[in-house]
């Protein structure tokens, strides 16, 4: 092997992922083709997304809660989301790295206190 | 590690206290309700001059935490009493104004509390992913609060404009950081600084690379302090937001953003001083030319006091473009003065009420000399003060900056400097004729208030008598400016 | 010390009280507060003129040093010598008459303190035009008076013609005064000092030698006299640049008999005979003095004839005099042009004072043609009227004889040409004096009077306060040709060394041994002259106005002052005016405000409506706006790297 080829070689897991996937979703795609009974209506054929209608008219009004809820789901998700490199290097980072994540929590934690106070998750 | 396990945490006490305060003060607020909003902004005045105390005793010299993110030294310490200074006085202007709209929420003085946080920790910033967090705070501070008054359609759409162009100009900044960090593989600004030195990590393609970063981060930058062409959204800003926070916006942000600019372009970008002199000069040159002409057509009072900070941000360039100690300290000290200046300014503004409305029209102000003398005197100072007519201090806010301009050599732009200060001297001194001059328009309310009194008689004395005893400054400036060229 | 100090001071002193507290006491103590140090002042004066000019005491009287720049110094001290105390004798004595005068004839004046003080300022500033030991302080004199004859001719400021009048005068002198102080410099540039003594010991020195300028050679002192000349003519109405002093009758007449006829306007001959060490070498110069002097005494002496305005006729009569002083200058006979002018001040004086009694007693009116038949109403202003006459016609026995008669003498003991025409013009002149004399009390106090009787109801002798001045003046008038006669004694010991004569200049001394015809000619002319004037206005009205008839052009040209004003207006006016104009409207209007002030304003504008109109309020506009900024910095260090 000559030397480009290794560096792709390191990429070779990917490709067969993605060939196993690829084949994956062609097979349930397929399958359901087949197998499942096909009963199309206009509710089963629109593109979803979010609960609305895919095109319509883009100055339509739409209740703003849905995206309080978005959004606030997504913060969290994200901020959450830090744990997990957290959680994997703890071992690494000691006491310090561990003391830093329960402030970053805190804070995490007032901004939950104050959105629920506010109010912002109650739907009414 | 070994850098993590020492984060000396006492260098940034100031920042981790009022990021504490701030929290603190929201739980009360959220548990009490809009009830509080008095006391809490005067608690939050107190944090601030509780955190301005601690910057002050803070040693001297330089010291670095969080492993090289985070630095204070003389320049950050004195930036950052002006931050503070300038936040907790506009926080105090604001009250009263706060209160008669409508817009007493508990959230005002927090959020104020978590810009002034975030601009501290600009000042003190040491390493691009800290300048970033700080700017960031420090912005989606100042979305909210120029959107403060949602009920308003002004105030919303400026708080829209200000977030979505912000939002382009952080999208630049990182842009601009990723950069720097892929032809440096630095983030840290003694790193970045000894990367740019050496030529960068890869080769021939560094420096240009770097160069286009230093661009896209300058460009960000100064968008912070409204510099032309990137200026656009500050008028509309200006006078959108509720008054108060557009004092804040002219007294505050802009001195910090100003202080990150220095910092990052003498800091890491030291070596290439002959490259980002350019990109200084044109939006110095454009900042000051725009500044002067287009506040002579404008008739409300807040666009024009955009205007002109825009137009003073340019004089302030002036000094950087120098390049030069003399000219960092020209620049501290303009700010120093520029602060005081819109702070009495402002509270004047505030003022501006006829029957308990507010109002903003240039015109209102006709007569002022009959129906409030005192008041239109202060005004006046200050405007003649901004024009830079000696002997008041907005004349030695210029002068130094000018001075350090020639020293380095750069006579076309103290030149057209001094031009457009003649042309912006026009639109001052017309406010000056029309409060007068001109026949009395309706009367402006009476008496304006204890703590605007305080200001404006404060600010006003110190534009006065700057010229008398101008040594605390002059050598406090000296000693930042010193700091940042080690 | 004191004595000499003294004289020139105390005007200064009254004048200050006069004008600084005249509000405060009041226009009778202003009066009296000015009158009586004018009154000590010629007294002193008197006693000056005894002990210097008659004693021969010669003093230089040291104050201060006044400037010390570099080699420029500059001493404030007197020089009092005959020449000087000549000048002091009669200044101080004419204006302490005409100060008392003036007490009578602006009686009814609401500005009576300023007028004072004017008054004695200007004298104030003769006497240090007089006593002057060198160049600069005599130009403070010089200057001072011609500001103090500013103010006086417009002293009745709310006149338009007063005003226009004393801005001609200003005007006018202006141009002589830049002349005189070119030869000032001319003199310091080359002597290195200016004061008398430096210059005159410098002057033979200098005869002779030249300078280079713009590539040609020029006379040092022939220059240097002409530029001081030129300041000389404008000072004393000399032609060309006289036109100013008959416009000055303007002021009242107190002023036109002390400023414009006694004191003032003779500084020019004082100034030529303070400066003979320096004509004496400079032959051009003496020339250009003579002709200018006979040229002007024949043109004032030819317009006098038909004016109507009595003040103006005295004022053409006082050019003219000049004229002779300053052609006797012309021809080294500086003392005889000392002496005219000494007897000159006191008939000159009580002539314009007797006009004003004149003016006074006809309610203001001024032109002859409505005069007449006065001479009974007001006997005692026609009897000086007539001493007056005789005086400055030159008739035997009074002063005028004595001091025309030398100087035509002298003229013409010169023998040269231009003595010759000089001569023969003051021959011609001195005719014609007599005859606009006679014109001028013939229409004044004869005939069928032409006032209305309004008027004439009003006519009354002058209060005593105006006439005794006036008999005072009428004496002098007499016996100054007497007092004085030593001036012009042959040997000229009178005046020592205040008056140089170069040796082979001595027309002085050879007037007195020319034969009888030129002695007897002047005043036989001057007979002949009053005879024609009694046959043309007295016996045959009929004839003067034939005269005019036939000779129009002639009568035109005299009638409007040989048109030296028209043509003035022309060449210098209109033009200037033009200029100034067109510099006004094009070169400041349109050029330096329109490009200036202005150009940058409207240009501000433009760009101020501009630069509001990038601010659309478009969101997408704004971020194209950063966009555009952004990829123009970027592609400027693209391209400025390759």
């Amino acid at each position: 092997m000559t030397a480009p080829s290794s560096l792709l070689l390191e990429y070779l897991p990917i490709l067969i992922f993605l060939g196993i996937a690829v084949a994956v979703a062609g097979l349930a795609v397929g399958g359901s083709i087949f197998v499942a009974p096909q009963k199309p209506d206009p509710k089963k054929n629109a593109a979803f997304e979010c609960g609305f209608d895919a095109f319509e008219d883009s100055r339509g009004r739409f209740d703003v809660r849905f995206y309080l809820v978005a959004i606030l789901f997504i913060i969290f998700d994200l901020e959450v989301a830090y744990l997990f490199p957290w959680a994997i290097s703890f071992s690494g980072i000691g006491l310090y790295g561990f003391w830093s994540m329960m402030v970053f929590l805190g804070i995490l934690t007032i901004g939950f206190v104050y959105e629920w106070k506010k109010g912002a998750l109650e739907w009414e | 590690m070994t850098e993590l396990a020492n984060p000396n945490y006492l260098a940034a006490l100031p920042e981790m206290f009022l990021a504490a305060a701030a929290a603190v003060l929201l739980m009360i607020g959220v548990f009490v309700g809009n009830r509080s909003t008095t006391a809490l902004t005067l608690l939050s005045a107190l944090a601030m001059a509780a955190a301005f105390i601690m910057v002050l005793v803070a040693p001297d010299e330089r010291a670095t935490a969080f492993g090289g993110l985070f630095v204070t030294d003389t320049f950050s310490t004195f930036m950052k009493c002006l931050v503070l200074i300038g936040a907790s006085v506009t926080l105090i202007m604001g009250l009263g104004y706060v209160k008669r709209e409508g817009m007493a929420r508990f959230e005002f003085p927090v959020l104020i509390l978590f810009a002034s946080v975030g601009m501290l920790m600009m000042i003190s910033a040491n390493d691009l992913i800290a300048l970033y967090i700080g700017l960031e705070l420090q912005s989606l501070s100042l979305y909210i609060l120029a959107a403060f008054r949602r009920d308003a359609v002004r105030s919303s759409e400026a708080g829209l404009k200000y977030f979505v162009l912000g939002a382009l100009s952080s999208g630049f900044l990182l842009y601009g950081c990723s950069m720097v960090y892929g032809f440096t593989g630095a983030t840290n600004f003694e790193a970045i600084a000894a990367a740019v030195a050496s030529g960068g990590e890869a080769g021939a393609a560094g420096p240009i690379g770097i160069l286009i970063g230093l661009v896209f981060i300058a460009v960000a930058l100064a968008f912070k302090i409204s510099a032309v062409p990137f200026h656009m959204w500050t008028p509309d800003v200006y006078e959108g937001a509720p008054t108060p926070v557009t004092a804040f916006f002219a007294a505050a942000p802009k001195i910090a953003a100003m202080a990150l600019l220095l910092r990052v372009f003498l800091g890491p970008f030291q070596e290439l001083v002959e490259q980002w002199e350019q990109i200084i000069l044109f939006v110095s040159i454009a900042s000051m030319a725009l500044g002067a002409l287009a506040a002579i057509g404008q008739t409300n009072i807040k666009r024009l006091m955009a205007y002109s900070s825009i137009g003073h941000v340019g004089y302030a360039l002036v000094g950087l473009a120098a390049g030069t100690p003399e000219g960092v300290r020209g620049v501290i000290i303009y700010l120093t003065i520029y602060m005081v200046m819109s702070l009495g300014a402002f509270s004047c503004i505030l003022a501006m009420r006829q029957k308990g409305q507010m109002v903003e029209q240039i015109s209102d102000l006709a007569g002022l000399s009959k129906t409030n003398p005192l008041m239109a005197f202060s005004f006046a100072v200050f405007m003649f003060s901004m024009a830079g007519i000696p002997p008041l201090a907005g004349f030695f806010g210029k002068l130094y900056v000018f001075l350090a301009a020639i020293d380095a050599g750069l006579y076309g732009l103290a030149i057209v400097g001094v031009l457009t200060s003649v042309v912006g001297a026009f639109y001052y001194i017309r406010i000056v004729k029309l409060m007068y001059f001109d026949e009395p328009a309706a009367p402006l309310d009476r008496p304006i208030g204890v703590e605007l009194s305080v200001v404006l008689a404060g600010t006003g004395i110190v534009t006065v008598l700057f010229f008398a005893y101008p040594t605390p400054v002059l050598i406090g400036a000296q000693a930042a400016a010193a700091s940042l060229f080690p | 010390m004191l004595l000499y100090i003294a004289p020139v001071f105390l005007p200064l002193i009254g004048a200050a009280i006069a004008g600084l507290f005249g509000r405060l006491i009041g226009a009778r103590a202003s009066q009296v507060v000015s009158c009586l140090a004018m009154g000590i002042a010629a007294i002193l004066a008197v006693i000056v003129f005894d002990r210097v000019a008659i004693g021969g005491e010669v003093q230089q009287v040291y104050l201060f040093q006044w400037i010390s720049s570099g080699g420029f110094e500059v001493d404030w001290a007197f020089r009092y010598d005959a020449l000087t105390a000549v000048m002091v004798f009669v200044v101080s004595i004419v204006s302490f008459l005409i100060h008392v005068y003036s007490i009578g004839y602006m009686a009814h004046d609401p500005h009576i303190p300023r007028f004072f003080a004017y008054l004695s300022l200007f004298t104030f500033f003769m006497l240090a035009l007089i006593t002057a030991d060198n160049l600069l302080q005599l130009y403070f004199g010089w200057e001072g008076v011609g500001l103090l004859s500013y103010l006086l001719i417009g002293f009745w400021y709310k006149r338009p013609a007063a005003n226009s009048a004393d801005i001609k005068a200003y005007v006018v002198n202006r141009v002589g005064d830049f002349g005189f102080g070119l030869g000032i410099l001319a003199i310091f540039l080359t002597v290195g000092s200016i004061s008398y003594d430096a210059v005159f010991s410098a002057a033979p020195d200098l005869a002779g030698r030249s300078f280079e300028f713009l590539g040609g050679q020029f006379d040092i002192l022939n220059v240097v006299c002409i530029l001081l000349f030129v300041g000389a003519m404008g000072k004393s109405a000399q032609f060309l640049l006289h036109t100013w002093l008959p416009d000055a009758m303007e002021g009242p007449t107190p002023v036109s008999a002390l400023i414009h006829a006694a004191t003032m306007v003779t500084a020019g001959v004082f100034m030529v005979a303070r400066m003979s060490p320096l004509f004496e070498y400079a032959p051009v110069a003496l020339a250009v003095v003579t002709v200018i002097g006979a040229i002007t005494a024949i043109f004032a002496a030819l317009i006098a004839i038909t004016q109507t305005d009595i003040k103006r006729v005295i004022a053409y009569s006082t050019m003219s005099q000049l004229g002779y002083m300053f052609f006797a200058c012309g021809v080294s006979a500086y003392s005889a042009a000392i002496f005219h002018l000494a007897t000159h001040a006191f008939f000159k004086a009580l002539l314009f004072m007797g006009a004003g009694a004149v003016i006074h007693a006809m309610s203001d009116e001024q032109d002859m043609r409505r005069m007449g038949g006065l001479w009974k109403l007001i006997p005692v202003t026609y009897g000086l009227m007539w001493v007056g006459s005789l005086a400055l016609a030159g008739i035997p026995f009074f002063s005028g004889f004595f001091s025309k008669d030398i100087i035509l003498e002298s003229a013409f003991a010169a023998h040269t040409g231009l003595g010759q025409f000089a001569f023969w013009a003051g021959i011609a002149a001195a005719a014609l004096t007599a005859l606009y004399s006679w014109r001028l009390i013939i229409l004044t106090f004869h005939g069928k009077s032409r006032a209305d009787e309004q008027v004439l109801a009003h006519v009354h002798e002058a209060p005593p306060v105006m006439t005794i001045p006036n008999v005072l003046l009428a004496i002098g008038a007499i016996g100054a040709g007497y007092l004085l006669l030593p001036l012009v004694a042959a040997d000229g010991a009178f005046w020592g060394d205040a008056i140089f004569v170069l040796p082979g200049h001595e027309a002085l001394e050879a007037a007195h041994h020319v034969d009888f015809w030129v002695k007897a000619l002047p005043t036989i002319v001057a007979v002949l002259g009053i005879g024609a004037a009694y046959l043309a206005y007295m016996a045959w009205p009929a004839l003067p106005g034939a005269i005019a008839a036939r000779l129009r052009p002639l009568y035109l040209l005299s009638l409007n002052k040989g048109y030296v004003d028209e043509l003035y207006d022309f060449v210098f006016v209109r033009p200037a005016m033009y200029l100034g104009r067109g510099l006004w409207k094009q070169g400041d209007g349109a050029v330096i405000d329109g490009v200036g002030p202005d150009g940058l304003a409207a240009a501000a504008l433009v760009l101020a409506r501009r630069a509001v109109r990038l601010q659309s309020g478009y969101l997408y506009h704004y971020a194209f706006a950063m966009l555009i900024g952004l990829a123009a910095i970027v592609t400027w260090y693209l391209l400025a790297r390759t």
